[in-house]
């Protein structure tokens, strides 16, 4: 009994510590807003009705706005990513591998200047309304994507990876079987696309809806550089620099709601599986093209849309070598340099931005791989009372809009808290690393929990009976083997937090600025070329964690993890 | 000497109930003893509560006398061998045998020996530096066997470990895993739901069904006087019938099938339990193999819907006016067609009888 005993207090200790810090860090802070938002500058329970007035008043225009593009992104995206899914997938043709690489490097555009890439090139003055204005004598201006336009094809641009690679992943385990089954039974092409397989890919395409609706909905940037400020988070950073920080709070609790109903829909929509393919083995054979004209027709098409996707990097790269200040009224940059490259070295306050956000970021990350590992560990081989709030704890962050997790922290921690040590920590270094923190915290958990999920239980259970303890058993079993996920997960945490811009702009301090604040102040001043020689580190150091993703070879886990 | 005992040993999980349901064991220091049920009988649960991999709702669990109910597995000294034989992947194959030894800080040198000789025991030896997914299954297997024998273990526990295998490597693992349990003489408890397995390799099987024990004994005692009628079912092909007890005098009994044959039986041909008084209900167990095909003198007559022809026996349906019997005549013997109309005798001395259910 004494080892029942011990086992049991043993797992329950861990369960405590982990609780204690998803209190300490997620849920108190959420809990904090939601009081900050009853008493705060601002605030009061009857700002809460004000969100259901829809036409009239800011806080009603914004929901409704939040809600509309989410809407549309998730229409546009779906569009975007299913078409191009069965494009590379189901057809043989020339050039298919390399679209098929290319159409994922919009993953690896960092968040701020790639969406000021989006507005160099499609916005007020950007590249293609001067061409067309050019082709068409007309004024630019006309052709120029501004307001929720502008916002969706940012949307639509960056999004469509939650579609693309969870359709794919779904086309690529769909059995050929199936569809000859159905044609053998006498089913024409319409019917076996719309009985059979329509259904095999909802799974796929709900899940993609759901996280395209909740990025939608935490999305700043595009709203911000697009000047659309009647949706929910404009509406938090506008009521946070007023000083009213109740109102901030109202949106963010009302924002972090609506997040939390997502999560919890796709995390019971996760559960229930994926049509698990009957039959066995035999590997998907493309459509070979025969007639010439519809193979051109496939490889412009494929073409067209690949470079279309990658424009915004190829525009930043571009940049990145352009003069500050050289691109007037030209629909390109007219002058070129190496010199952004090398200030970037060499001018102590742009180095200094490249290592703060490197140690904010590598901070968090240690951090990110202690809570995610332990939080995997537990929730794949423990059971207790409680397990489906935890795993909700766990995810929320990852739910919740950057600009909420700021709110949550800058009201958690603007007062000593016994989980900062009895420090303030708004206004010093520390708070952007513990936004970090929080914020990537269940990337690696989501990618620790799918190597854990393909890990036969048995393997540890034969270390166990081979006289191995748990401690022994983990470090030299379970660890060296679930070793792939999580540096997959802390390597995508970590460029994320290099990038992160959302949460940053709220809580950092002039002292410590971190890379995409240097990049934010650039683009304040127009020196796109500066600006896109830091965007240039952030893509290079992604396209390098994602081509080592690769390597470590475990395709399931790429994509859930990409997916996080 | 008692070994291993289970006393009272009870599983229950929440969704399913009780899995385990009260089981009493003792097994020998060095008996070879099995498991044997259909899918979800208990049969793998109990074999984890004996590693120490579950935690046994109630009941105790001893070793050597010496109660070990909640001690974790690492402490029972133990070699298990699983169904997919959770070979470490990152390892190879030298280091997964090794294991064990490495844990209990056996010196480097002895390891080394230690791990050849059991490579070499399992005809494996030169493998050490391979990799385990260079294996063919039938190696992995073997992998895992010396994995579990290298640290000498007080138990062997082995959970269905020839199911993954074709059934002729089947078949030579089984001659091979009995040489090794006659060379090491390890006390094993192996789990397994092929009754051919089981027969073929223990000094004495349980027959567990809905976590309860059927019965207890030799693979004779088991196949010849089964004690119940799910055992009786279970193991060969036995044809159950419903009969009335019609009379019992001194050593004889006489039952009497729903057809009006009567039919007349030592008394000891029965399951223990088994009431013998005039206008009792029995089932009446009559092996395939000990109904015989005869001319004009059976008991019984039917028509054969259907025959099999499996080698050394043809295996016949025939329909009688109460029962399908399936009935097992020697290929040499007889050519019976589907259709005809034939009469069925029995060997008194094969029927056995048991309880209704």
């Amino acid at each position: 009994m004494k080892n029942a005993l011990r086992k049991r207090s043993g797992s329950i200790a861990v369960v405590a510590v982990l609780a204690i810090v998803l209190w300490g860090y997620v849920v108190g802070p959420l809990a904090a807003t939601f009081q900050q938002s009853m008493i705060g500058n601002g605030g009061g329970l009857a700002e809460y009705s004000k969100f259901f007035a829809f036409r009239s008043g800011a806080l009603g225009e914004s929901m409704l706005g939040s809600l509309m593009i989410s809407f549309l992104s998730v229409i546009t995206s779906g569009v975007t990513g299913v078409f191009l899914a069965v494009l590379l997938k189901r057809w043989q043709f020339p050039l298919r591998q390399v679209c098929q690489v290319l159409v994922l490097v919009p993953i690896a555009l960092p968040p701020l200047m790639g969406v000021q890439a989006f507005v160099l090139l499609y916005g007020i003055g950007g590249t293609f309304p001067q061409l067309l204005g050019d082709l068409f004598r007309m004024n630019p201006s006309r052709f120029a994507l501004d307001g929720i336009s502008g916002v969706l094809l940012v949307h639509t641009l960056t999004m469509y990876p939650y579609f693309y690679l969870t359709v794919a992943a779904a086309l690529e385990h769909a059995d050929d079987s199936l569809e000859e089954a159905a044609y053998s039974l006498g089913a024409s092409k319409l019917q076996t696309w719309s009985r059979i397989l329509l259904p095999m890919l909802t799974p796929a395409i709900v899940a993609g809806a759901l996280l395209t609706f909740m990025s939608s909905m935490s999305s700043y940037t595009a709203p911000l550089l697009f000047h659309v400020d009647k949706v929910m988070t404009q509406q938090i950073v506008i009521a946070k620099l007023n000083g009213q920080l109740g109102l901030a709070s109202v949106v963010s609790v009302t924002l972090a709601l609506i997040s939390i109903i997502f999560l919890i829909l796709l995390r019971s929509y996760e559960r229930r599986s994926v049509y698990a393919t009957l039959s066995k083995g035999g590997a998907r054979k493309r459509r070979e093209i025969t007639s010439g004209l519809w193979r051109t027709v496939l490889v412009l098409v494929a073409c067209i849309s690949t470079i279309f996707l990658i424009l915004p990097i190829a525009m930043i790269f571009l940049l990145a070598f352009s003069v500050d200040g050289s691109w007037r009224t030209s629909p390109l940059p007219s002058q070129y340099t190496t010199r952004n490259f090398v200030e970037l070295f060499t001018d102590p306050a742009s180095w200094a931005a490249v290592t703060t956000s490197l140690e904010m970021s590598a901070i968090a990350v240690g951090g990110a791989i202690l809570l995610g590992l332990a939080s995997a560990y537990v929730m794949a081989r423990m059971q207790f009372r409680g397990k489906t709030v935890l795993d909700i704890a766990i995810m929320l962050p990852w739910a919740l809009p950057g600009t909420v997790v700021a709110i949550n922290l800058i009201t958690a921690f603007a007062n000593p808290s016994p989980f900062a040590l009895g420090q303030v920590l708004v206004g010093t270094f520390a708070i952007v690393p513990l936004a970090y923190f929080v914020r990537f915290s269940p990337i690696v958990f989501r990618s620790t929990a799918a190597s854990l999920a393909q890990l036969d239980i048995g393997i540890e259970e034969a270390a166990r009976s081979l006289g191995a303890g748990w401690w022994y058993a983990f470090r030299r079993v379970v660890l060296p083997l679930l070793y792939r996920g999580v540096a997959a997960g802390a390597l995508l945490a970590f460029v994320d937090g290099v990038g992160e811009f959302v949460a940053t702009i709220l809580l950092y301090t002039p002292q410590y600025r971190p890379l995409s604040i240097a990049i934010n102040d650039e683009l304040y001043y127009a020196n796109y070329g500066t600006a896109a020689s830091f965007g240039v580190i952030q893509v290079l150091l992604v396209l390098v964690v994602l081509i080592y993703m690769r390597r470590l070879d475990d395709r399931e886990r790429t994509r859930a993890t990409l997916l996080s | 000497m008692t070994a291993l005992t289970l006393e009272a040993l009870t599983k229950s999980f929440q969704r399913t109930g009780k899995v385990v349901d009260s089981i009493d064991l003792k097994i020998d220091e060095g008996e070879f003893f099995t498991l044997l049920g259909p899918s979800g009988c208990g049969k793998s649960t109990t074999l984890r509560m004996i590693a120490g991999f579950e935690e046994p709702t109630s009941g105790r669990i001893l070793f050597d006398n010496i109660d070990v109910t909640y001690d974790p597995p690492n402490r029972r000294n133990i070699g298990f061998v699983f169904q997919n034989y959770a070979l470490f992947p990152h390892l190879s194959v030298g280091s997964n045998v090794g294991f064990g030894l490495q844990v209990r800080k056996i010196p480097a040198k002895e390891t080394r020996e230690r791990v050849e000789a059991a490579l070499h025991e399992v005809q494996l030896a030169g493998l050490g530096e391979a990799r385990v997914d260079q294996l063919s299954g039938g190696q992995q297997q073997r992998v895992a066997l010396a994995r579990a024998l290298v640290i000498r273990p007080k138990l062997l526990l082995l959970d269905e470990p020839l199911s993954n295998l074709d059934a002729k490597l089947r078949e030579e693992t089984r001659a091979a895993l009995r040489l090794l349990h006659q060379s090491t003489r390890v006390t094993t408890v192996y789990v397994t739901h092929d009754q051919d397995e089981a027969m073929a390799m223990s000094n004495r099987i349980a027959v567990l069904h809905r976590g309860k024990i059927h019965q207890v004994g030799t693979p004779e005692d088991i196949y010849e006087r089964p004690a119940t009628r799910f055992v009786a079912d279970f193991i060969g092909r036995n044809n159950i019938l419903d009969a009335t007890i019609q009379a019992v005098s001194g050593q004889s009994v006489v039952i009497r099938f729903p057809d009006g044959t009567d039919l007349t039986l030592d008394d000891h041909h029965r399951a223990a339990g088994i009431e013998l008084a005039p206008g009792a209900r029995v089932g009446v167990c009559l092996r395939a193999e000990s109904l015989q095909l005869a001319g004009e003198n059976g008991i019984f007559s039917g028509v054969v819907t259907d025959v099999e022809y499996c080698g050394p026996v043809r295996s016949c349906i025939v329909k009688t006016s109460f029962a399908q019997l399936r009935v097992e005549v020697p290929s040499s013997a007889a050519r019976p067609v589907t259709g005809q109309t034939v009469r069925l005798s029995i060997v008194p001395a094969a029927v056995h009888l048991v309880g209704l259910s």
